[in-house]
């Protein structure tokens, strides 16, 4: 509900993207935190995991399909787009620095160790990547909001 | 942070009895970017600005005033 003198609750001021933000954080946390404590001290071959993580993903676009259909308001516009655009500067700053990093390893040293070392530092570049964009968007948000 | 923007679209819409949602929906906008342009959180685009001031049948400078940084010393 909204009024002309805007009295409302907190959480009625959140946005759909932010929402949506909040939610990909979540997803992100726990593939995170799953990847850390089970997976990293299992033998490779965990094709399930793999199917977890396109599942999730699968789950949550379809929510947000269905979400954005039922929606009758706007549910983006261009403020939300402009500060999408830097979140992903974030994001391209830091997967730019971490494919560096990773050259300059190799570089210095004449290899990256093994096949899973690189595997696990790629992963880790990306949720470190996505972490970034998710919490700057968030911090963008609530400065303009 | 502040905007060296400021509007007066809280009293245009409470003059008009409107809510931040139907501002929101005649411009195309989400609510919460309403809601930041009032607290002059976020300039918006030429375009949504001229939006605006269509809206409430007023000229552009009568929603948007642009106040000149002043510098110190002088």
């Amino acid at each position: 509900m909204s009024n002309i003198f805007d009295m409302e609750s907190p959480m009625s001021r959140l946005s759909f993207q932010e929402k949506m933000l909040y939610a990909q954080l979540v997803g992100l946390l726990v593939v995170g935190v799953y990847y850390a404590h089970y997976l990293v001290h299992q033998q490779p071959g965990q094709h399930w995991f793999h199917a977890v993580i396109l599942g999730l993903a699968l789950l949550f676009a379809s929510f947000r399909m269905f979400l954005r259909r039922g929606s009758k308001s706007v549910v983006e516009d261009e403020r939300d787009r402009q500060i999408a655009a830097i979140g992903t500067q974030w994001s391209n700053l830091i997967l730019w620095i971490g494919l560096v990093s990773m050259l300059v390893m190799y570089w210095d040293h004449g290899g990256l160790r093994s096949r899973d070392f690189i595997v696990g530092l790629i992963f880790h570049l990306l949720l470190l990547a996505g972490l970034a964009r998710i919490v700057r968007e968030l911090v963008a948000y609530r400065m303009a909001a | 942070m502040k905007s060296a923007i400021r509007n007066t679209i809280r009293d245009l819409r409470a003059a008009r009895s409107m809510t931040q949602q139907e501002l929101a929906d005649l411009i195309f906008v989400t609510r919460q970017t309403v809601i930041a342009i009032e607290g002059d959180k976020y300039s918006p685009s030429l375009e949504v600005a001229f939006r605006i001031a269509h809206v409430f049948g007023v000229p552009l400078e009568q929603v948007f005033q642009y106040e000149a940084p002043t510098r110190r010393g002088k």
